[in-house]
């Protein structure tokens, strides 16, 4: 992570300002109910402040029992009216600022699923978005942070205010002149007492800074340690498939507790805990020490004031209760402010992600539902470099198919045929030469249009622990007797308890199935034929089935396909043989290009190599050499 | 509101438990409690007295120098005592997260140590994730129990010293604050029960949001959203469980009203009473009004002195359920024996493995995976297994390895029973590649050598060699020291599926345990990198006792006998060429495989179906 520049202040509320208009776009009622009952919440202490100050008066002055009587109902009444008034408005905020959580976060789960896929690909896009949760993670910054923020500013404003009001007279009113105490009188006098409050306040202010500062000497550090922490105390430890190897080679013991070891950002060995006991903990003290003499100067010159009889006792304890609770909310203004301040840093990783723009040119021609499904797809020239490599992942591709032919897709792992579908399927777009459709350049399609003719079943495909109709589906609203045709139709055979009601998985159902491999993409299969689009394509869809599923998973594969166009591919070569064509991928490029019989006819080509390699074992006369 | 079981420790033995180990690792840690209480209890003793002790000394017109002193004492005091406290919080947080920290490790140590059955058992695992939430950050029971300490030592001398103080005035007023205190506290007791009757309601919600926050900001279901255009669906669930959601808190926010006019009424009680015997005292005894004031404050103060005993007690009992999970956790029972055992028979010839009358079924499943099974493994034998899915073979090295013990029967290692031994010394003796492995985030040198110490940077080489990976090592810049994974190292790499398998074998290489296990290792590779891995397993079983399991049968040619497993049993056993000689189960899935590479063979999907069938 590199250092970010910092960030003044102007622009850190720029931030902050933006962060808050995207939550009051969701909900205003949140803004509205934190501000009125945050308002009162600051104002109401004032006003108790204000009446037990009538009532000390009244014991310090006439102590006539009707006026006393009278004051403590007043007071007694008007709490209870505000607790009342108090409670109902927090409610309603306790319920605002809940519901605003997720959907604060869900803001990020918006935009990564409007982002191009090529976008959502992008390591640097994952690690912005991690870091971003990370420091929410830590401390709690980002976008929601504003609403804590306006909380907390509203609050201390308030504060502010009515400490102001209450006080405003105890620099009004005069000691007679003929007091020994009369150069209080002199604005100078006042000006001095409020330069030596406010000082008192920055004195404070600075500490804290200067203590808050080591925290910051720590920052990488702590993400650092976090990461570690949650790969070692987490993720491996969770991770099922983990388990056997955590044994057999005691990773843990071995690896695992070291590396937890190291990390000590925040134990008592720490650097940081060493700073606590010095000069942080010095300043900490000093922080919280300063802030406190400010009562004892209230007090000095309140009294002295009293002394002097410019008021009386039940005056002190209204001035001396108002000016200190000015000054707290002055202190607050103060570290609201520096809030916005700390929260810019993660604001502006936010706002880099959530700005991500759209690159792909999208055009606005429809792809016209043909009934009769006749469509051609050809590759002319297409060149592909992934976004921030100078690797070409595949370089000048020249290959076309057509409606209704089986085409496979093989070559080794890393040739390029993931790419290939990739860029068909438009996740991409070449960054030479053009893909055509019915011969038009695919990006003049409108996007969505487009993205609707293939069903893709991914090698790495994935089905959410939600209804199984719904998955296949892909909505809450379907037509199950389709749902249910198309897992008969991919050759799933599992019965479930709830049928197309069943809960994939146990995440969010504890009655949820837990699909085998096989079964799951079955399931997967079936989703691609619901959306009953013109190109299929399978990507290596036989690697977790045995060779009796894989077997049926082959004799199945022209029903499945029907009329559709199918693209296969396969790291085994023997799934080939029932396609037209055989396209074979080496290192980018298409190598070789024909039928099975013709590819194997050239004995020197790829494809021949590739089929060797397997079939040896198979076609070798079995006298049990060593192959 | 009653937790049905009792729990198995109660809020003093987990007390107990997290001194004694704080007594071992962080003695500083209960220590600081008490300062924390001493300070914060005195500065609010001070900031109560403050006002009446400066307001007398106006109200009975002292000298200026009188009122000066008192307030350079009052302000001294409280400077000493909030720096004090600030400095002790600020310190204590360090020992507290250390504290945690090791409960932590306790409960990571547990699970990745703990005997293999218990990571399929449900129970067990939920109790983990109950054992992780009350350790999951600064406000969870393993560290806040210290904080909940430091407030009733806080409390209980406030409430002392205040008592003190009230001494002078008639016990009733102190009985009337305790009692609507108390009856306050009850009272909203119940009312907050209702957030505890229905938290599973509040979980779901939240599982069901966490969840799809996940998918939506995951990469892994990235392509597919897109294609199928899944967005408007998830969005559709995600609305509705938020309205759902906010329907929940409308609901539990409207009843926890009550407890703000529970409130105000008994505070309305409370201080109407308080006010008329003080003003009875006032007027008719003829208390100040410096005096007046200490004592309204010291009802109040006292008051939330009673209430913050009952609260923290409370919260303590309610935290000391989930301490109890912890420890109910780290001493969940182990099946297996990982105390001292027998020692390891000397392997210098070799190692057998049998198997002997083997039964076993998965917990919790009435299907028998295995009934009577007997095997032996022979010394440097290689052992092929292969079967359709679901025929046991993973399980049959399970068993062998040690994962699991049978239900009934018994596997020998050279003739002695493997559960006399320490199991953790049986597992040196494999080394094993399954079908899911752990590749860990450090560098790729560790990966090797499965260890961070004493690693012979040599031996690392020559095993990289043999797995084929040297050359992509040498590519970069990093070399051994080359971070895998980029979850927890920015500069990390993420190794291709070949590439990840090599450094597997180059693990099981450096191990060089006398007995290799390779369940399924090749499911994602081309055909050109599976034939090369396939000869450098052969290579690496020369001279070990191996088990193999594969899918590609051909690929089990290079053993020297073959199990097909169907139906929990042993069903046919051989080579290769007698195996297919026999024309039975085996036979036919190779025929099955192999039709494809025939030359010349057309396929016909019929033909296919002919032989499932």
């Amino acid at each position: 992570m590199e250092k970010q520049p910092k960030i003044s202040f102007a622009e850190a509320f720029t931030l902050n300002r933006r962060a808050a208009k995207l939550l009051w776009d969701k909900r205003p009622g949140c803004f509205i109910s934190i501000f009125l009952t945050n308002a009162l919440r600051a104002i109401a202490p004032y006003l108790t402040i204000w009446l037990s100050a009538r009532i000390i008066a009244e014991l310090a002055g006439g102590r006539d029992p009707q006026i006393l009587f009278r004051w403590v109902v007043i007071t007694l009444v008007s709490e209870a009216l505000i607790a009342l008034a108090v409670g109902l408005l927090t409610r309603w905020t306790n319920v605002e600022k809940q519901s605003l959580r997720p959907i604060g976060d869900h803001i990020y789960a918006e935009k990564m699923m409007d982002l191009e896929y090529a976008d959502v690909d992008r390591q640097e896009v994952y690690d912005l978005y991690s870091q971003i949760r990370q420091y929410d993670n830590w401390n709690g910054w980002g976008i929601l942070a504003v609403r804590d923020i306006f909380e907390y500013a509203v609050n201390a404003v308030f504060q502010v205010l009515g400490g102001a009001v209450l006080s405003v007279s105890l620099f009004t009113r005069m000691l007679p002149a003929d007091s020994s105490l009369a150069f209080l009188n002199s604005p100078l006098s006042a000006l001095l007492i409020l330069a030596l409050m406010l000082l008192i306040v920055a004195a404070s202010s600075f500490c804290s800074h200067k203590r808050y500062g080591y925290y910051l000497t720590m920052g990488d550090d702590v993400l650092y340690g976090n990461r570690l922490f949650n790969f070692w105390a987490d993720t491996i430890t969770k991770e099922r498939g983990r388990a056997p190897d955590l044994r057999m080679y005691s990773q843990m013991e071995n690896i695992g507790d070291l590396y937890l070891a190291y990390n000590n950002s925040f134990t008592t060995s720490s650097r940081i805990a060493k700073f606590a006991k010095g000069p942080m903990g010095m300043w900490e003290g000093l922080a919280s020490g300063i802030a406190v003499i400010l009562t004892g100067v209230v007090y000095l010159f309140v009294c002295l004031k009293a002394l002097g009889g410019a008021f009386g006792v039940g005056e002190v304890t209204q001035y001396v209760g108002a000016i200190t609770g000015l000054f707290l909310g002055l202190n607050n203004v103060y570290k609201a402010g520096n809030h916005l301040q700390l929260n810019a840093t993660t604001l502006r990783l936010s706002f880099q992600f959530l700005d991500i723009p759209h690159k792909m040119y999208k055009g606005s021609l429809t792809t016209e539902k043909r009934s009769d499904r006749q469509y051609e797809i050809e590759f002319k020239d297409v060149s592909f470099q992934y976004p921030g490599t100078d690797y070409w992942a595949l370089r000048h591709v020249n290959l076309s198919f057509k409606v209704g032919s089986r085409l496979a897709v093989v070559g080794q792992n890393g040739s390029g045929k993931t790419t290939f579908i990739k860029l068909l399927c438009r996740l991409y777009d070449p960054t030479e030469g053009e893909i055509l459709l019915n011969g038009i350049d695919i990006r003049k399609y409108r996007y969505d249009d487009y993205i609707q003719i293939f069903s893709v079943v991914f090698q790495d495909f994935k089905l959410f622990s939600l209804p199984l109709g719904e998955n296949i589906a892909g909505a809450t609203c379907y037509d199950r007797a389709r749902a249910e045709q198309c897992l008969r139709d991919a050759g799933f055979t599992g019965r479930l308890s709830k049928g197309l009601n069943t809960y994939l998985y146990k995440d969010l159902d504890s009655e949820g199935v837990d699909v085998s491999g096989g079964e799951a993409q079955k399931i997967a299969i079936a989703r691609a034929l619901y959306k009953d689009a013109p190109f299929i394509i399978l990507d290596e869809p036989t690697a977790a089935l045995d060779p009796v599923a894989e077997a049926e998973i082959y004799s199945r594969f022209n029903d499945i396909a029907g009329d559709r166009t199918a693209v296969y591919i396969s790291h085994r070569l023997s799934s080939c043989k029932f396609c037209d064509e055989i396209a074979v991928f080496d290192g980018g490029k298409v190598v070789q290009m024909g039928s099975h019989d013709q590819l194997l006819a050239e004995t020197e080509g790829k494809y021949a190599e590739l089929w060797n390699a397997q079939a040896q074992y198979y076609t070798e006369p079995a006298e049990g050499e060593k192959p | 509101m009653k937790p049905k079981q009792k729990p198995t420790y109660n809020m003093w033995q987990n007390t107990g438990f997290m001194l004694r180990l704080a007594w071992k690792n962080c003695r500083s840690v209960p220590a600081l409690c008490i300062a924390i209480a001493l300070a914060s209890a005195g500065k609010t003793v001070v900031q109560l007295l403050i006002a009446p002790g400066i307001l007398s000394k106006v109200e009975s017109r002292s000298p200026i120098s009188e009122l000066l002193i008192a307030i350079v004492l009052f302000s001294g005091a409280l400077f000493l005592l909030s720096g004090l406290e600030a400095f002790f919080r600020l310190n204590s947080s360090f020992g507290r997260i250390e504290l945690r920290s090791r409960c932590i490790q306790m409960i990571v140590d547990k699970v990745a140590s703990t005997s293999y059955p218990n990571t399929m058992d449900t129970a067990f695992l939920n109790m983990r994730s109950k054992a992780d939430e009350a350790c999951s950050n600064n406000s969870s029971p393993t560290q806040h129990i210290w904080d909940i300490w430091t407030d009733i030592i806080t409390n209980l001398i406030g409430f002392a010293v205040y008592l003190v103080l009230l001494s002078g005035l008639h016990p009733l007023l102190l009985l009337v604050v305790v009692g609507t205190t108390a009856a306050g506290y009850f009272i909203n007791q119940r009312i907050n029960g209702w957030g505890y009757r229905h938290k599973e309601e509040y979980a779901a919600y939240w599982k069901q949001i966490d969840y799809l926050q996940h998918t939506g900001t995951n990469r892994e279901g990235a392509k597919d959203i897109r294609i199928f255009g899944l967005r408007n669906w998830l969005d559709e669930i995600w609305n509705r469980t938020i309205t759902l959601y906010r329907g929940f808190l409308e609901r539990r926010e409207k009843v926890y009203l009550w407890t703000n006019i529970v409130d105000l009424l008994l505070s309305l009680c409370r201080n109407g009473i308080a006010y008329a015997y003080l003003l009875w005292l006032a007027l008719s005894q003829g208390m100040s009004a410096a005096q007046f004031l200490l004592y309204f404050g010291a009802v109040s103060g006292f008051t939330q002195w009673v209430t913050g005993i009952l609260d923290q007690f409370t919260q303590l009992y309610r935290e000391s359920l989930d301490l109890s999970t912890v420890r109910e956790f780290i001493d969940w029972p182990e099946p297996f024996n990982f105390q001292k055992g027998d020692p390891i028979p000397d392997g210098s010839k070799g190692y057998e493995i049998t198997l002997e009358d083997v039964s076993y079924h998965y917990p919790g499943s009435d299907r028998a995976i295995f009934s009577h099974l007997n095997l032996t493994i022979h010394r440097g034998e290689k052992l092929a297994v292969v079967g359709l899915n679901g025929a046991g073979k993973t399980t049959l090295v399970k068993l062998a390895c040690g994962f699991l013990d049978p239900d009934e029967g018994r596997v020998l290692l050279n003739g002695q029973d493997i559960r006399r031994f320490n199991r953790r010394e049986y597992y040196t003796l494999f080394s094993a590649v399954f079908q899911d492995f752990s590749v860990v985030e450090a560098t790729l040198e560790e990966n090797v050598a499965q260890k961070m110490e004493k690693i012979d940077e040599q031996k690392v080489w020559r095993c990289l060699e043999e797995a084929g990976l040297t050359e992509k090592v040498r590519s970069l810049p990093q070399g051994l020291q080359t971070h895998i994974g980029r979850r927890v190292f920015e500069d990390g790499i993420e190794l291709s599926g070949g590439e990840t398998q090599r450094l597997m074998l180059a693990r099981a290489l450096y191990k060089d345990g006398p007995v290799l296990l390779l369940d399924e290792p090749t499911a994602a590779l081309d055909p050109i990198a599976e034939n090369d891995i396939y000869q450098k397993y052969n290579e690496m079983t020369a001279g070990r006792t191996s088990i193999f399991i594969s899918h590609r049968l051909a690929s089990t040619r290079f053993c020297d006998r073959i199990l097909y497993l169907a139906d929990g049993k042993i069903a046919e056993e051989g080579t290769h060429d007698s195996l297919l000689k026999m024309g039975g189960g085996y036979a036919h899935l190779y025929e099955i495989q192999s039709q494809y590479y025939q030359e010349g063979s057309e396929y016909h999907g019929k033909a296919a179906e002919n032989i499932l069938r």
